[in-house]
C-alpha cells in the first residue's frame, strides 16, 4: 500500500516545498552527503532544498546527493512518505541522514481527479495504483499494455500483436454484452472511451508511456459511480508527469529492442504435401503431377511462415526537461519511437511532444494546462490487405508455390491448374507490394483554473479537448501471381477528424472541524463529441508508384461520407466525510443527460455510497502484528449508453440503382432504448502487518446490471443477415450477474544490507451469468459470417456465462460400418437417419455427440438440437506476480503473468486441418496428413488403416458435415503462464558519474519480454483478445477465438537513461 | 479580494446552475437519412422501392441462386467446387442453403418496411398512383421471395409487418397451401395496383405480375394434386395470364437469342422482369453490382479483373444431350438411321447443333464470341482446345460479359439478371394448353411452343408431322424449358414444379441426369464443325440421388437453433377474411 500510495503522491512534494524558499547566501561550499532509510538504504529522489529557497537537488539512485551552500544556510530534507527534516550546514561538509517513516504524511496526500481532491486516506474504494515506474520496466508501445499483471481485478488481453495494436482492458469481469466491455480512459480530464477497434489499432497509441506519472484503475462503485454513464466498465486515470519546484531535470532515455520471429506452426511441407495430393488423386481420380510422382526426392518446398515473419527492430528515444519555481513549473517532452514488425507490412512509428505548464500568479489563483501531441504512422499490411489476412495465407500458401518465381515474378497459383484458382494470393508478394497506411495526428490539450474564495472554498473549472485526425491510405497494386492477379490497381484514401471537448464548472468545500473532516462538492459538466469521414477512391493506375488518387483513372472515381456526433450534459454532487480518520463516508449523487435516447429517456441518475472502518485506529484494537486493518463497504449505480443513433431508423447510404439514388432501412429503430444500468455491492478489507511489510488488500463484489444494451440477435427469417439487410435494433435486452474476487499482497521479503526483495502478487476471478433476456428467447446467438468465419457461433444464454463457445461435440472418427449404423447421425428433410455408405455417412466420418432432441433427450439424430456449449472464453482466474530485487545500484524485476481456464477457439486449425483442401491447391496443418485412411478388409468391409486419427476422411461432398459442423475438437485450452518481462537495471553510482560532470544520473538496463510462455495451446500464442481483422465490425465482437491473430513474441531490450 | 469572491461565487454558481439547452441532447443522425422525413414526394417514394431490385438479391443472386436453381437442377455441374449442390447433398450447414435462406427473408424485410414506411410517412406530395405503384412494387418482390422460399423450404412464416415481430422471435411455419395463397394475393394486389407502363425503364408493371400469376397458377394447378390430375381452374388461369401478357403487354420475342446476352441487353423487349444491377465505384457498390458473374466466368482471360472463379463450372452432360443432335445418343431416337458398325456408345461420334442456344449458353472448343475480349491476346475470344487433355469443361457462357474497361471491375457487373421473360409465357402457355393430357396437338399450344422453339434456331413442331415428333408432350416442353432458361435458375424451379404432382417422374430426372466430368474434343481446328463427347472414365461421382428425404432443403441449422419454434408444426395462416 505503502508503494501505491506515494507515487501519486508525488504531487504533495511540490506543496511541501512551496514552504521552503527563502533568499540565497553567499559564502559557497561543496556539501556532499548521503541519506538513508531505516535499513540503512540509499533512498533515491530524495528533495535536499536550502530552506526558503528553490536552491535544490535530488538525491541519486544509491541516496547521495551533493549541494552548495553556505554556512549559515539549513538544508530542509524531504521525501514522500518521510518526515521532513532540516540541517543546519555550519562546518559540516558531508552529512549522513536517517529518514523516519511518516505515517500521517501519507494520509494527507492528495489524489486528484476531474472531479476533485480527495485525501488518500479517504480512500473507500476498491482503486489500485500503478507508476511511472512500473511502467517503464515493460517494453510497453502503448499505455494499456502497462496494466497487464499489475492490478487485480483487471484482465488484460492483446488483440493483436501487430505493432499499436489495440487490446482488450476487462475490469471486473464483464459488466455488458455488447462485445465492448472497454474502460473509461481519463488522460489529465479528456475522457476517452476505450474501444476496440476493427482495424487492430489501439486509439490510446498516441499517448508516450514514458510520460506517464501514474495510472488509478478504478473498480469500485463509488469511484467509478462519479463517471456515472460512462463508467460500468471501470475507469483508468492517467496523470502525466508536471514539473517540480526546483533545478531544471534534464533526462534522455534510450531504447532499442530486437522481436523475434514466432515459432512456425507445423504445415505439410513439399513432399508431404505431394504425397497427399498423389493420395487424393488416389481417391477422386485425376492425373498425378508429373513432378509429385515420387514426393520422395522433393526437398522441404517453400516455408511461408518463415517467409512472412522475421525478427525487427524498435527503437525509442525520449527526451524531458522539467523543474520551475513558486510560481510557475513545467514539464516538456518529446518522443520518437520506430517499430518494425515482426510480421512483412506490419509497423509503428509514433513522433510526440508534451508541454506541462502549472502557473500561480496569486494566492487565490492557479493555472494549469496540458498539451500533448502526437502522431503516429502505422502499417497495418498484415491484417488486412484486400480483405487477406496475411498470416491464414502463410499457413495456407503450398508449398510447392516458390515465393519468387526464376524470372523474379512473385509466385501463385498456377493458372493451368483448376484447384489452384482457391490458393490465396502471395502474402509476401501482398505485403511487399500493397500499402496500407494509418497516419494520426491528436492533440489532447486541457486548461484548468482553480479561484480559492475563501479558506476551504474553491471554485474550479476545467475545459480539455481531444483533436484528431487521421489519413489513411490503401493501395493495391496491380500484380500477377499466377491464378491470383489484380489486374486494376486501387487506390483508397480516408480522411476522419474528431473534436471532444468537455467542461466542467466545480466548487468544493474542504474543512476539519475537530475530529470531523468533510468535503464537499457540486460539479456541472458537458461534453460533445463530433466526427466527420471522407473517403476517396480511384482504380485504374497506370503506375504503381505514385500513390494518388490524382493518378487514377477520374472515371472510376468514388467517395463517400459520413459525420456525427454526440453529447452528453452531467451534474455531479459528492459528499465525503472523515471522522478521525476511524470512520469515513462518501456519497454521491450524479445525474446524466445522454443525446443518445429519447426525451423520455435522456436522463439517467447514478447515486452511490461508501463507508469505511478502520479498525486499527479504535483505542480497543491492540494487535501487535497488525499495523492497518480496515473494512470497506460500497455500493453505486454506473450506467452505459451505448452508442448513439439507436432511436432513430436511419437509412443507409444511397445506393447506386438504375434510377439514380436508391435507399433502404439499415436498421429496425426502437425509439424506447434506455439506459443500461449496474448495481454493484462490494466488501473489502486492507491489512497491514508486521509494521507494512505485508500488505494485503481483498475485494469481493456483485455487480447486477440491467438493461443490457446489445443489438439484438434476431432470427434470420427478420431479414436481419446478408447483403442490404435490416440491422437488429439496439435493445435493452436483459439482465446479468456478474460476481467476483480479487486480491493483492504486497510484501517487503527480505531488506536488510542493502539487499532488498518485494513481492507482489494480485489474482482475481469473476463469475457471470446471465439473469433476464427480453427478446423472448432464451438465447441469443451470434455467428460468424460465411467469407471469414463460416460456422462460428458464440452464444448468450440464461442462466450461463455470456458468449460460450457453441456448436456439437465429437466422439472420434467412426470406425467401422457397425459403429456408423448403430450412431446417432445427421437426418434427411423427413427426419430419417441419413444412410450408411460411402456416399452418405461412412467410416472416416465425424461421429457426433447425440446431445438431445426435440423433446430435450437424445434422441439418435444428429440435428441443430445438438449444438450445446463447448467452452469458455473468459479465464475463471488469473493475475500478476511481480519480484523486484534490489542491491546497491542493481535493480531485477520480474513480472509472470497468468490465466487458468480460459479456452480459445482455433479457428485456424479448424479451417485448414480439413484434407479436402489439397483439391483447392491449399496447404494445411501437419495433422491433415493423417486424415481417416479408409480401406476395405478381405471381406469387403471397411476399416481404417489409422484408427487413431481426428481428422475426417476425404470426401468431395460431405452429407454428415464434416467441415461444416463446428464441433470441439479444435477448442483448446489457453491457459497460460507467462514470463512477461525480466528486467535488469544498473544505476551508476555517483561516485563514477561525478567524473563525468555533466551527468549527474545514469542507468542502463536490459530486459526480455514475453520470453518463456508455459501453455496447452497449439497456435502461435494463447493470447487471444477480442477479434479484429478483416471484416472485424464492434457488434460482431467475437471474443477468444484464433483466426491467425497477429502473435506476440519475445523482445530482448537494452536502455538507457541519462540525466543531465 | 472580497468583490473578487463574489464575482467568482456569481459565475460560479450560474455556471452550475445554467446548464445547457434542451438542444444540446438532441443529436438526430447527420450523415443519414432518416425513415420519418423520407418518402415526401413521388421521386422519394420511388427511390425507397428502387434497392428492392438489386441489393436486397444480392445474398442470393451472387451464387446460391446458380447453385439451387441450375446445379441442383441438373443443367450445371461444378467438379470441384459445391459438391453438394452438384451430388444433392445440400445440409443444413450448407453455405449455399443459408445464403438463399437469408436473402428471400432480407427481401421480405425490405418490402414489408417500404410498404410500411410508405403508408406510415408518405407525404400529401405523393401522388396516389405511385404511392399504390410503390407498394405494389413491394408486395411483388415479397411474393417473388415467398415463391423462392416455399419451393425451396416448403413450409415457412409469413411475415407481413416486421416490426411487429422484433419482440417476438418464436414465429411458426405456416402451410404451404397458405404460402401460396399468400403469393398469389400479393401478386394480385399488384396486377391491379401497379402501373400499366412502367413509370422508369425497368421497373415492374401490370404485366410483370399478370406474368407472375400466370407462372403461380401453373405451379397452383399441381400443389396437392397427383399425376395427370392438375387442377383445370389453375391451367385455364395460367393460360389465360400468359395470353394476356403476350397479346396485351406490348412485349416481343427478341428475333435472335443471342441478343438476349449481349451487352447492353437490359430492359429489353422481352424482358418482363429483371434484377437491375448497375456498375459503380462506389464503397456500397458491391450490392448494387452483378456480383454472380465473377462467379462464373471460367477465367482471369476474360474476367473484369482477376475474377474469373468458375473455372471448373460447366453445362452437365444431361443438358448438353438435349440440344439435338449435339451429343449422339447410345441408343438411336425413332427415325434416327443409324450405320452398321456405329459405336452404341453415347456421345462417342462427332456431334453438332442447330440450335442457337447453346453457343449463347455455354462455350465449347473453337466457339468464338467477339464481344468478349480475351485479356491475353486482346483478340475476340476463342473457347480453346483440350487437346489430349480427358476433361475440360463446356463453360458458362450466359451473362458473361467480359471486361468492359470503366464498366466492370471485380465483382462490379452492369448486367441485369432476367427473372421473367416474355418467351417464359409462350411455355407456360403451351403447359397450361398440354394440361393433363399426354400430348397436345393444340394449333395455339404449338404455335406458342413454335414461337421460342423455332426462334432458336430449330425446325418448327408441326401436328401430325410423318417425319418428327407429331404433337406437344410434357417432355418437350420441359426441356425446351431447360435449354432456353439454362443458368437463369430456373431448372429446378421447374423439377418443383412437377413435384407437387409427380414426385417419382421428378426423382426419376434428376436421378438420371449424367452430372460427371468429361471431355469435348473438336473435330478440327480452328473452326470446329463438330465434337465428339466423351465421359472422363476416372470420375466416378456421376450420378445424384433424389428423394423424399433430400428434395427440398432443410432449415439452415442456425436459423432452427436461433428459433426452435421453427421445428414446430406448420399452421394455416390467418387472412383475416
Amino acid at each position: 500500500m505503502i508503494k501505491k500510495v506515494y507515487r501519486s503522491v508525488q504531487y504533495a512534494s511540490v506543496i511541501l516545498l512551496l514552504f521552503a524558499m527563502l533568499p540565497a547566501v553567499a559564502q559557497q561550499k561543496v556539501v556532499t552527503g548521503k541519506i538513508t532509510d531505516a535499513s540503512n538504504q540509499g533512498i533515491p529522489g530524495v528533495n535536499v532544498f536550502k530552506k526558503g529557497t528553490t536552491i535544490g537537488t535530488t538525491t541519486d539512485s544509491d541516496g547521495s546527493f551533493s549541494i552548495e551552500a553556505s554556512p549559515s544556510d539549513v538544508l530542509q530534507i524531504s521525501f514522500i512518505g518521510y518526515k521532513t527534516q532540516e540541517i543546519t550546514v555550519g562546518n559540516q561538509t558531508s552529512f549522513n541522514v536517517k529518514m523516519d517513516e511518516d505515517v500521517a504524511t501519507l494520509e494527507e496526500v492528495v489524489i486528484t481527479s476531474p472531479y476533485g481532491d480527495m485525501r488518500r486516506s479517504d480512500l473507500v474504494t476498491a482503486q489500485t495504483s500503478i507508476s511511472g515506474k512500473d511502467i517503464e520496466r515493460t517494453v510497453n508501445t502503448t499505455i494499456e499494455q502497462a496494466i497487464q499483471g499489475r492490478s487485480a481485478g483487471v484482465y488484460v488481453t492483446q488483440n493483436t500483436g501487430a505493432p499499436g495494436g489495440g487490446i482488450s482492458v476487462n475490469i471486473r469481469g464483464i459488466n455488458s454484452i455488447n462485445g465492448t466491455n472497454e474502460p473509461l480512459y481519463v488522460i489529465d480530464g479528456v475522457q476517452v472511451q476505450g474501444s476496440t477497434s476493427a482495424s487492430g489499432s489501439n486509439p490510446l497509441s498516441s499517448i508516450n508511456p514514458a510520460d506517464i506519472l501514474s495510472m488509478e484503475v478504478l473498480q469500485g462503485p463509488s469511484a467509478t459511480a462519479i463517471y456515472g454513464s460512462r463508467a460500468t466498465n471501470g475507469v483508468v486515470e492517467i496523470r502525466t508527469k508536471r514539473g517540480k519546484t526546483g533545478d531544471i531535470k534534464v533526462s534522455y532515455g534510450l531504447k532499442y529492442s530486437i522481436q523475434t520471429a514466432p515459432k512456425g506452426i507445423d504445415v505439410m511441407n513439399l513432399r508431404q504435401y505431394a504425397q497427399m495430393e498423389n493420395e487424393f488423386k488416389a481417391i477422386a481420380g485425376g492425373e498425378v503431377r508429373e513432378d509429385f510422382l515420387d514426393p520422395s526426392i522433393l526437398g522441404e518446398g517453400t516455408d511461408w511462415q518463415q517467409e512472412l515473419f522475421n525478427s525487427a527492430a524498435m527503437q525509442n528515444h525520449q527526451i524531458s526537461l522539467s523543474g520551475g519555481t513558486e510560481k510557475t513549473s513545467f514539464y516538456l517532452s518529446g518522443e520518437r519511437m520506430i517499430q518494425d514488425g515482426v510480421a512483412l507490412g506490419s509497423g509503428f512509428k509514433r513522433t510526440s511532444a508534451r508541454l506541462n505548464l502549472d502557473i500561480k500568479p496569486r494566492d487565490w489563483f492557479s493555472l494549469g494546462s496540458t498539451m500533448n501531441f502526437a502522431q503516429t504512422n502505422e502499417m497495418l499490411g498484415s491484417n488486412n490487405l484486400n480483405g487477406n489476412n496475411l498470416i491464414v495465407n502463410a499457413i495456407q500458401m503450398g508449398p510447392q508455390i516458390p515465393v519468387k518465381n526464376l524470372d523474379g515474378t512473385y509466385g501463385g497459383g498456377n493458372p493451368e491448374n483448376n484447384a489452384e484458382q482457391f490458393a490465396p494470393p502471395n502474402p509476401i508478394g501482398l505485403a511487399e507490394l500493397s500499402t496500407n497506411e494509418l497516419v494520426r495526428q491528436r492533440l489532447l490539450a486541457g486548461l484548468n483554473a482553480s479561484f480559492k474564495i475563501i479558506d476551504g472554498l474553491e471554485f474550479r473549472t476545467a475545459f480539455n479537448t481531444d483533436i484528431g485526425f487521421s489519413h489513411s491510405l490503401y493501395f493495391l497494386p496491380t500484380y500477377d501471381f499466377g491464378w491470383q492477379e489484380n489486374s486494376n490497381a486501387y487506390l483508397e484514401n480516408n480522411d476522419n477528424m474528431n473534436v471532444y471537448w468537455n467542461w466542467n464548472q466545480q466548487i468544493q468545500y474542504m474543512k476539519q472541524f475537530g475530529k470531523h473532516h468533510i468535503t464537499v462538492s457540486a460539479i456541472h459538466e458537458a461534453q460533445e463529441s463530433e466526427w466527420k469521414h471522407l473517403m476517396g477512391s480511384r482504380s485504374g493506375f497506370l503506375t504503381n508508384d505514385v500513390l494518388d488518387l490524382n493518378a487514377g483513372d477520374v472515371n472510376t472515381a468514388g467517395n463517400s461520407g459520413g459525420q456525427n456526433q454526440w453529447a452528453m450534459e452531467s451534474y455531479l454532487g459528492r459528499l465525503l466525510y472523515n471522522f478521525d480518520d476511524r470512520y469515513l463516508v462518501t456519497a454521491a449523487f450524479r445525474a446524466d443527460g445522454s443525446s443518445n435516447f429519447g426525451p423520455e429517456n435522456r436522463w439517467g441518475y447514478f447515486p452511490s455510497v461508501a463507508a469505511s472502518w478502520r479498525v486499527s485506529r479504535e483505542s480497543f484494537f491492540n494487535v501487535e502484528a497488525i499495523s492497518d486493518l480496515r473494512l470497506r463497504y460500497e455500493t453505486g449505480l454506473t450506467g452505459a449508453q451505448g452508442n448513439g443513433g439507436a432511436i432513430y431508423g436511419t437509412f443507409a447510404p444511397a445506393i447506386p440503382t438504375e434510377w439514380g439514388s436508391g435507399f433502404r432501412p439499415a436498421n429496425y429503430p426502437n425509439p424506447g432504448f434506455a439506459w443500461e444500468e449496474t448495481l454493484t455491492h462490494n466488501a473489502g478489507i486492507t491489512l497491514g502487518l508486521f509494521n507494512s511489510r505485508i500488505q494485503l488488500d481483498a475485494d469481493y463484489y456483485i455487480k447486477k446490471t440491467e438493461n443490457l444494451i446489445l443489438q439484438s440477435e434476431l432470427p434470420w427469417f427478420m431479414g436481419t443477415r446478408g447483403d442490404a439487410a435490416v440491422g437488429a435494433p439496439v435493445v435493452n435486452i436483459g439482465s446479468l450477474e456478474n460476481r467476483g474476487w480479487g486480491f493483492t499482497i504486497n510484501t517487503v521479503n527480505i531488506n536488510q544490507n542493502g539487499f532488498k526483495w518485494e513481492s507482489n502478487l494480485n489474482m482475481s476471478g469473476f463469475k457471470t451469468k446471465i439473469t433476464s433476456l427480453t427478446t423472448g428467447s432464451s438465447h441469443l446467438t451470434r455467428e460468424g459470417p460465411d467469407w471469414f468465419l463460416a460456422n462460428f457461433a458464440q452464444r448468450t444464454q440464461i442462466g450461463y456465462a455470456p458468449w460460450l463457445f457453441y456448436g456439437y461435440k465429437e466422439e472420434g472418427i467412426f470406425q467401422t460400418r457397425e459403429e456408423v449404423e448403430s450412431s446417432a447421425r445427421p437426418v434427411d428433410n423427413n427426419g430419417n437417419l441419413r444412410p450408411v455408405g460411402e456416399d452418405n455417412i461412412w467410416v472416416g466420418d465425424v461421429k457426433y455427440k447425440d446431445i438431445s432432441g426435440p423433446e430435450g433427450i437424445p434422441d439418435g439424430k444428429i440435428t441443430a438440437d445438438d449444438r450445446t456449449f463447448l467452452g469458455n472464453p473468459y479465464p475463471k482466474w488469473f493475475g500478476g506476480f511481480t519480484n523486484n530485487f534490489s542491491y546497491k545500484g542493481f535493480d531485477l524485476s520480474i513480472l509472470m503473468t497468468f490465466s487458468y481456464g480460459n479456452q480459445v477457439y482455433n479457428y485456424v486449425r479448424y479451417q485448414n486441418n480439413n484434407p479436402n483442401n489439397i483439391n483447392l491447391g491449399r496447404n494445411m496443418f501437419i495433422e491433415a496428413l493423417d486424415y481417416a485412411k479408409v480401406a476395405t478388409d478381405e471381406v469387403g468391409e471397411p476399416y481404417l488403416l489409422n484408427p487413431e486419427t481426428t481428422v475426417n476422411r476425404i470426401s468431395s461432398s460431405s452429407v454428415n458435415g464434416n467441415y461444416d459442423r463446428l464441433t470441439d475438437k479444435y477448442l483448446e485450452d489457453g491457459s497460460y503462464l507467462r514470463v512477461k518481462n525480466i528486467s535488469l537495471n544498473y544505476n551508476i553510482p555517483g561516485a563514477i558519474l561525478s567524473k563525468l560532470k555533466i551527468v549527474k544520473g545514469m542507468r542502463v538496463g536490459l530486459s526480455a519480454q514475453n520470453v518463456l510462455t508455459f501453455t496447452k495451446y497449439t497456435g502461435y500464442d494463447p493470447e487471444i483478445g477480442s477479434y479484429v481483422g478483416p471484416n472485424a465490425g464492434a457488434a460482431q465482437g467475437f471474443v477468444g477465438v484464433d483466426y491467425g491473430r497477429y502473435p506476440l513474441t519475445p523482445v530482448y531490450t537494452f536502455n538507457l537513461g541519462v540525466d543531465f | 479580494m472580497k468583490n473578487i469572491n463574489k464575482a467568482i461565487v456569481a459565475i460560479a454558481v450560474s455556471a452550475l446552475l445554467a446548464g445547457c439547452s434542451d438542444d444540446f441532447l438532441n443529436r438526430p443522425p447527420q450523415d443519414s437519412l432518416v425513415d420519418a422525413n423520407f418518402f415526401k414526394t413521388d421521386e422519394q417514394v420511388l427511390a425507397g422501392t428502387a434497392p428492392l431490385y438489386s441489393s436486397v438479391w444480392k445474398t442470393y443472386v451472387d451464387k446460391a441462386n446458380f447453385k439451387l436453381g441450375d446445379i441442383r437442377g441438373g443443367t450445371v455441374f461444378r467438379a470441384w467446387g459445391d459438391r453438394d449442390a452438384v451430388e444433392f447433398n445440400i445440409t443444413d450447414v450448407s453455405e449455399a442453403n443459408e445464403q438463399a435462406y437469408q436473402a428471400f427473408f432480407v427481401i421480405i424485410g425490405q418490402s414489408n418496411l417500404a410498404i410500411y414506411n410508405i403508408n406510415t410517412y408518405a407525404g400529401a406530395e405523393v401522388s396516389e398512383a405511385v404511392k399504390r405503384h410503390a407498394i405494389a412494387e413491394a408486395r411483388f418482390m415479397r411474393a417473388t421471395a415467398y415463391t423462392h422460399l416455399v419451393m425451396n423450404y416448403g413450409p415457412v412464416p409469413i411475415i407481413e409487418n416486421n416490426l411487429e415481430h422484433l419482440n417476438n422471435p418464436n414465429l411458426v411455419r405456416n402451410t404451404v397451401e397458405s404460402v401460396w395463397e399468400f403469393i398469389k394475393r400479393d401478386y394480385e394486389f399488384a396486377a391491379a395496383n401497379l402501373m400499366e407502363t412502367s413509370p422508369l425503364a425497368g421497373r415492374i408493371n401490370k404485366w410483370s405480375a399478370e406474368g407472375m400469376l400466370a407462372r403461380t397458377h401453373l405451379t397452383l394447378a399441381g400443389l396437392g394434386a397427383g399425376p395427370g390430375s392438375r387442377d383445370q381452374e389453375h391451367l385455364n388461369k395460367a393460360k389465360e395470364y400468359a395470353e394476356r401478357v403476350i397479346t396485351q403487354s406490348g412485349k416481343s420475342l427478341a428475333t435472335d437469342y443471342s441478343s438476349l446476352f449481349l451487352y447492353p441487353y437490359d430492359n429489353n423487349n422481352e424482358s418482363l422482369f429483371e434484377l437491375q444491377w448497375v456498375f459503380a465505384t462506389s464503397p456500397n457498390s458491391y450490392e448494387a453490382s452483378n456480383t454472380m458473374i465473377s462467379q462464373i466466368t471460367y477465367t482471369n482471360d476474360i474476367a473484369a479483373n482477376g475474377d474469373g472463379w468458375g473455372g471448373d463450372l460447366s453445362a452437365t452432360w444431361w443438358l448438353l444431350s438435349k440440344y439435338d443432335g449435339l451429343v449422339s445418343p447410345a441408343v438411336p431416337y425413332k427415325n434416327q438411321i443409324t450405320n452398321p458398325g456405329d459405336s452404341i456408345l453415347e456421345g462417342a461420334r462427332p456431334g453438332f447443333t442447330i440450335d442457337e442456344r447453346l453457343k449463347a449458353s455455354f462455350m465449347l472448343p473453337g466457339f468464338t464470341y467477339p464481344e468478349i475480349i480475351n485479356n491475353a491476346t486482346n483478340q475476340a475470344h476463342v473457347f480453346p482446345n483440350p487437346g489430349t487433355g480427358d476433361n475440360n469443361f463446356a463453360s458458362i457462357k450466359k451473362y458473361v460479359i467480359g471486361r468492359i474497361p470503366g464498366e466492370t471491375d471485380r465483382q462490379r457487373y452492369p448486367n441485369n439478371s432476367y427473372m421473367l421473360r416474355l418467351s417464359e409465357m409462350y411455355l407456360i402457355y403451351a403447359e397450361a394448353s398440354l394440361g393433363n393430357q399426354d400430348y397436345t396437338k393444340d394449333g395455339q399450344a404449338l404455335d406458342h411452343y413454335n414461337a421460342v422453339h423455332t426462334r432458336a434456331g430449330l425446325p418448327e413442331l408441326i401436328a401430325d408431322d410423318p417425319n418428327g415428333p407429331d404433337s406437344l408432350a410434357w417432355d418437350m416442353i420441359f426441356e425446351e424449358r431447360m435449354k432456353e432458361f439454362a443458368m437463369e435458375s430456373m431448372a429446378w424451379y421447374d423439377l418443383v414444379r412437377l413435384h407437387y404432382y409427380n414426385p417419382e417422374k421428378a426423382y426419376g430426372i434428376i436421378n438420371a441426369q449424367d452430372r460427371g466430368l468429361f471431355v469435348a474434343r473438336p473435330n478440327q481446328w480452328p473452326n470446329p464443325t463438330s465434337w465428339t463427347f466423351v465421359k472422363t472414365s476416372w470420375f466416378t461421382n456421376r450420378n445424384a440421388t433424389a428423394s423424399s428425404g433430400n428434395f427440398l432443403l432443410p432449415l439452415p441449422s442456425s436459423e432452427v437453433s436461433q428459433a426452435p419454434s421453427l421445428s414446430e408444426p406448420p399452421v394455416d395462416y390467418d387472412f383475416n377474411d
